[in-house]
């Protein structure tokens, strides 16, 4: 319990004072049990009052600060900055805020004012007499960096890390680097091929002294946390028959980049299976770039009228994929202009639903329209039926660009313009407890403040296994990645928030209310004195409180929020 | 942090990052996290860009105040960062690699910042009343103002163009910040690499006569409606600015400026359809007994949540008719008529709303490249700062060593703009870590 | 409790730090009177809060408690809003067993500029409470 309290009542410039009477509320105050000096100061965050705070600290032997004027988020770092400079732990640093909560809240009645200051600095006086001195827990973390995939994303990210001089293991179940990037030929907004780029962005990272490359490989399984993880790795024998082999690996933190599956039409849906000319976008690509003769085959057969059907697999109502998956338009329209660039007598005809080349990409729709695509809308409400009619294959489709007109198109080959969904081996995020999100692909904790972390501390997603993106994006989400997962252990030792869960295991009984409540998994079992009692592990914990209500013996209490704490600030503010 | 400006003078720093909106912000906090020393430049008065002055963000609706203040907050006391507010870099050579001077006005505020405890004192002693830029000329302000109040730095500012140098401000200040001897600072600095996060402008519709925005008093821009919307607005609710109305048949008029070689711009600006989606969302929970409309070409609704928030519009009973507005016309009591070909019909049909929005597009600064020495930093056809290797590294550009992050380098959104600044942040560090080639 | 009659209820907020804290900070920015008997203490997350000392605050004489949540702002995590409601439903249940009226607690969730909102909520609850806690 403190003794030798503080407290500085601001005058804020007349900010607090023109409405809450400072002088009254020192004179309140300083009688309280364990407050040595009250006294109101013009401005408390001043280099001058600052100065003098800290020789009151030495001269008058305070253990414990409060500084009552704006709110905490102006000025609590400098308080505590102050505190530290006087030689006192920064976290006994108490502050109340009677500006915006008092003086400007009630400006329109003094009286009030006032009263409400005096109860809000008897509150931070209650909380100060138990303010503990708190010390982050510091622990080594482990250097190495591990990224699990091995396409665009998983390669950019391993040369970023390579780059800031960390080791990294690159683990890719494949037997080769590149992923779906290196299946691509031509690509769209770029003269470079995908098998191009994503050679040489792996020749830029084969052979450096950092960088460890394991293909063939999979991740069997994880454990730990951040700056501490563990994880197995099967790698599949270079011969036939031997036995595959088990590495151990410590790892620091993680960036997860498996990206994703391409949608595979059922069957039936719109002729798939049932004709040998219905195919999906990846294998229309492929058949374009593969293909050399100024005529286009197929199976035999000359293809002069291509019918493109969009949004396959994508933005489907009734509990289907629902997401758009926004790389489909632009690459179904490049790889148009691109048959129609190559092959003679090629008719492209798309039937879409509004098409989406966003940004620069719209110029390739500019540019297909020039050629002389043909363009048909469709709305979700009568998607398209594909016949057979007299031998040849034609697509009926209600047309709202020329009012709803009911359209019959021929066509010598059809093209699924396929989405992405989330890969099928959900293996490496179940294994890291990596939420999804309602598309099915893998959640950051915040789109805006936090789009390539997970809930799970020192593991990052990046590329598409987040959600569908062009290579680009990927690219850019990539580098977000590896430098949120380098910084995250790159001091070498981890400091972590001293405001933690703790548990007082003699009164525990293990019911697991507490581990059940924690979306950190920041609480395990433990067996004490052949008793099993929780236990919190500090360096995951992030002080959020969540199982500190639901414990049936109110065995757990947050650090700075104890109920000794809470209910004292309770009994001085009635 | 506040240095003597002689010690300003010689530092050295690791980068300079010229932006300080949300790219540029996230960019500089990357580099400072990692232990290098940032200079962060910004023209303006207060860091956050577009983004502060923002409602609410698509699509999950948090509000922009929420996301960018501990942003921006977290940048002004980051050790590592310097901040240089309305000051511009008006040249910098590269002498090297790793070795880049650049040449730095600093204009005077006439406020001493670390002494202003944005009191607002000043404001109400101010005699003058000039348009507010900051609300986008839906109000005004004093010529001694804090810019908005979630600014930072939380600071006043003359704004000595309109300044009739009364003093009335300087004599009731309780801290004795203003100064009016205060005067522009030039400054050379080193730094090893540059980040350009310069941002974009949105399109004037005053391009665009037929729309008669400037002409007809109730037809805003989306940046307007954003204003009257954002939580810090200027007026307790939504109103037409012809006559204070709340209005209740509010039109969107999607792609203005964009798609549209007429103004001189064929490329999509990506964000307009998902923000107007956002505003009639909001709108229609402001305003329940209003009827939104969206005149649109194509719903673009692409990214995460994106498809889903579109269908919620729906749901709410927002309206969207596919078909480009022609043309505008007014009426006596100010309401509009719209002017479309309606393509669910084939027919051209007009229609009555009382206020109309325009949803801007995106458009880039070209300045951007008169700071580098002639032609060496290119720009692409559009005028945005040209990638180098989109797919390979996308925030590099003609000169080795300086990067681009956010919508400086094409539209983009606020997730996709932080993903940028990581990507250029992560660019820079790597070039800072390379061996040092002689 | 006394018996005269009183110009405003007695209020507890249980306010989140990142969250409603700047809520309510700003709507004394923007200078939104609000009755001065309404006190705000800070906690992390609104899922941390203790039924127990909510019916502390009752006992020792508070009319109303108010819990401005973090709702889907939660730095914490989607699981926020849940454990919010649930620790309201625990309550209840205490408030029930001991004949409080269960709209003396309150919970709404309060973004970070929601200051408009927040105010609206007590003016509100203050209303309430003074109605029935008088009568």
């Amino acid at each position: 319990m403190k003794e030798r309290i503080g407290v500085y009542v601001c005058h804020c410039g007349g900010n607090i004072s023109d409405y809450v009477d400072v002088e009254k509320v020192c004179r309140a105050v300083e009688n309280e049990d364990g407050v040595v000096l009250a006294r109101t100061t013009l401005f408390a965050c001043s280099d001058s009052n600052q100065n003098e705070m800290i020789n009151d600290i030495k001269e008058h032997n305070l253990d414990g600060v409060i500084v009552a004027s704006c709110s905490p988020k102006l000025h609590l770092a400098t308080f505590r900055n102050v505190t530290e400079r006087g030689e006192l732990n920064k976290y006994t640093y108490v502050h109340a805020n009677i500006r915006e909560q008092a003086s400007w809240a009630h400006s329109d009645d003094k009286t009030g004012a006032t009263e409400k200051a005096i109860h809000l600095v008897k509150a931070a006086i209650a909380k100060s007499r138990y303010a503990e001195p708190l010390y982050p827990y510091w622990f080594e973390a482990e250097k190495t960096i591990a990224v699990i995939g091995g396409g665009i994303a998983g390669m950019k990210a391993t040369a970023s890390l390579a780059d800031k001089n960390s080791n990294v293991v690159l683990i890719e179940k494949e037997s080769r680097l590149g992923g779906h990037t290196a299946e691509w030929g031509s690509l769209a907004m770029t003269d470079e091929k995908g098998y191009e780029l994503t050679e040489r962005i792996a020749g830029d990272i084969r052979n450096r002294e950092n960088i460890f490359i394991l293909t063939g490989a999979e991740v069997i399984s994880t454990k730990g946390s951040i700056g501490n993880f563990e994880i197995r790795i099967r790698k599949k024998p270079q011969k036939e028959g031997d036995p595959s082999e088990i590495m151990v690996m410590k790892i620091g933190s993680i960036v997860v980049a498996t990206g994703y599956d391409h949608y595979s039409p059922k069957d039936g849906e719109y002729g798939f299976g049932n004709s040998d000319w219905v195919i999906t976008l990846p294998e229309f690509k492929k058949l374009v770039d593969s293909s050399t003769g100024k005529i286009l085959e197929y199976r035999g057969m000359r293809i002069s009228n291509v019918v493109y059907i969009y949004c396959v697999g994508s933005r489907q109502a009734n509990g289907g994929n629902s997401y758009c998956s926004r790389y489909c338009c632009t690459s179904a329209i490049h790889t148009a202009i691109e048959a129609k660039k190559k092959f003679n007598g090629i008719v492209n005809i798309h039937l879409n639903r509004g098409i989406r080349t966003y940004g620069k990409q719209e110029l390739l729709y500019a540019e297909s329209l020039q050629m002389g695509d043909l363009y048909l809308q469709f709305n979700e409400e009568s998607l398209p039926k594909i016949f057979v009619k007299k031998q040849k294959m034609v697509i009926a489709v209600k047309d709202i660009l020329s009012a709803g007109k009911e359209l019959e198109v021929e066509a010598d080959l059809v093209v699924l313009v396929t989405g992405m969904v989330p890969r099928s081996d959900r293996s490496v995020g179940s294994m890291l407890k990596l939420p999804k999100g309602r598309d099915g692909f893998y959640n950051e904790v915040h789109m805006k403040l936090r789009p390539v972390e997970t809930v799970i501390d020192g593991v990052t997603i990046a590329g598409t296994c987040q959600g569908p993106k062009n290579i680009s994006e990927s690219v850019n989400s990539a580098l977000s990645a590896a430098t949120k997962s380098y910084s995250l252990i790159s001091k070498g030792t981890l400091e972590t928030e001293p405001i933690i869960a703790k548990i007082d295991q003699e009164n525990c009984s293990w019911c697991s209310k507490c581990l059940n409540a924690c979306p950190f998994d920041a609480i395990s079992k433990e067996a004490v004195h052949n008793r099993e009692v929780a236990i919190v592990n500090a360096s995951v914990c992030k002080g959020c409180g969540m199982c500190t209500p639901v414990c049936p013996v109110d065995a757990i209490d947050l650090t700075g929020y104890s109920s000794k704490e809470m209910m004292s600030m309770i009994d001085v503010l009635v | 942090m506040i240095f003597l400006m002689e010690e300003r003078i010689k530092i050295e720093y690791d980068a300079l990052v010229i932006g300080a909106g949300i790219a540029g912000g996230e960019a500089a906090l990357n580099l400072a996290n990692t232990g290098y020393k940032v200079l962060l430049v910004e023209k303006d008065h207060s860091l956050g860009g577009k983004m502060i002055l923002l409602s609410k963000v698509f699509p999950t609706l948090d509000c922009a105040a929420c996301i960018t203040t501990p942003k921006v907050s977290e940048i002004a006391r980051h050790k590592n960062i310097t901040i240089f507010t309305e000051s511009e870099v008006t040249h910098v050579s590269k002498r090297g690699q790793n070795n880049f001077t650049a040449e730095i006005t600093k204009k005077p505020r006439y406020v001493h910042v670390a002494d202003c405890t944005a009191c607002q004192l000043c404001e109400k002693a101010c005699p003058v009343n000039v348009t507010d830029e900051y609300q986008y000329g839906l109000i005004g302000r004093k010529a001694a103002f804090i810019p908005f109040s979630i600014a930072n730095p939380k600071a006043a500012v003359i704004d000595i163009e309109n300044c009739t140098l009364c003093g009335a401000c300087e004599r009731v200040c309780p801290t004795h910040c203003i100064d009016f001897t205060m005067e522009t600072e030039l400054y050379e600095l080193k730094m090893k690499t540059v980040i350009l996060a310069t941002g974009f402008r949105l399109f004037d519709p005053l391009e665009i006569p037929r729309y008669g925005y400037g002409q007809y008093k109730n037809v805003i821009t989306s940046m307007q409606m954003e204003r009257e919307i954002a939580p810090t607005r200027p007026y307790n609710t939504i109103l037409r600015p012809g006559d204070g109305k709340v209005p209740d048949k509010i039109a969107y008029v999607l792609c203005t400026g964009s798609r549209d070689n007429t103004v001189g711009n064929p490329i999509c600006s990506q964000i307009c359809c998902m923000y107007s989606i956002k505003q009639a969302q909001l709108l229609m929970g402001a305003l329940p007994m209003a009827d939104v409309t969206i005149y649109y070409i194509n719903i673009r609704s692409f990214g995460k949540g994106f498809e889903e928030f579109y269908q919620q519009a729906k749901g709410m009973g927002v309206n969207f008719i596919k078909g480009k507005i022609g043309k505008i016309t007014e009426k006596e009591n100010g309401n509009l008529i719209l002017r479309y070909e309606d393509i669910s019909s084939g027919v051209v049909s007009e229609a009555e709303h009382d206020m109309v929005v325009l949803s801007v597009g995106v458009q880039s600064n070209p300045a951007v490249s008169n700071i580098f020495d002639a032609g060496s930093l290119k720009l692409d056809f559009h005028r945005f700062v040209a990638q180098k290797d989109l797919m390979g590294s996308p925030s590099k550009t003609s000169i080795d060593g300086v990067f681009v992050a956010g919508t400086a380098s094409g539209p983009m959104d606020i997730p996709d703009s932080i993903l940028s600044a990581g990507s250029a942040s992560s660019e820079a560090i790597s070039y800072l870590s390379q061996p040092q080639q002689q | 409790m006394n018996g005269a009659l009183k110009k405003s209820a007695k209020i507890l907020v249980f306010s989140t730090e990142k969250i409603s804290d700047p809520a309510i900070d700003m709507a004394g920015l923007l200078k939104l009177h609000y009755p001065p008997t309404v006190y705000t203490l800070t906690v992390p997350c609104s899922g941390g809060i203790k039924p127990a000392w909510i019916m502390y605050a009752y006992e020792k004489g508070f009319d109303g408690v108010f819990i401005a949540a973090d709702g889907s702002d939660c730095i914490f995590g989607e699981s926020c809003t849940e454990k919010t409601g649930n620790i309201v439903s625990m309550t209840h249940e205490q408030m029930k067993e001991k004949e409080l009226d269960p709209a003396r607690l309150r919970m709404a969730a309060i973004c970070s500029v929601c200051s408009e909102a927040f105010v609206k909520q007590i003016r509100s609850f203050n209303d309430y409470l003074l109605k029935t806690r008088n009568a």
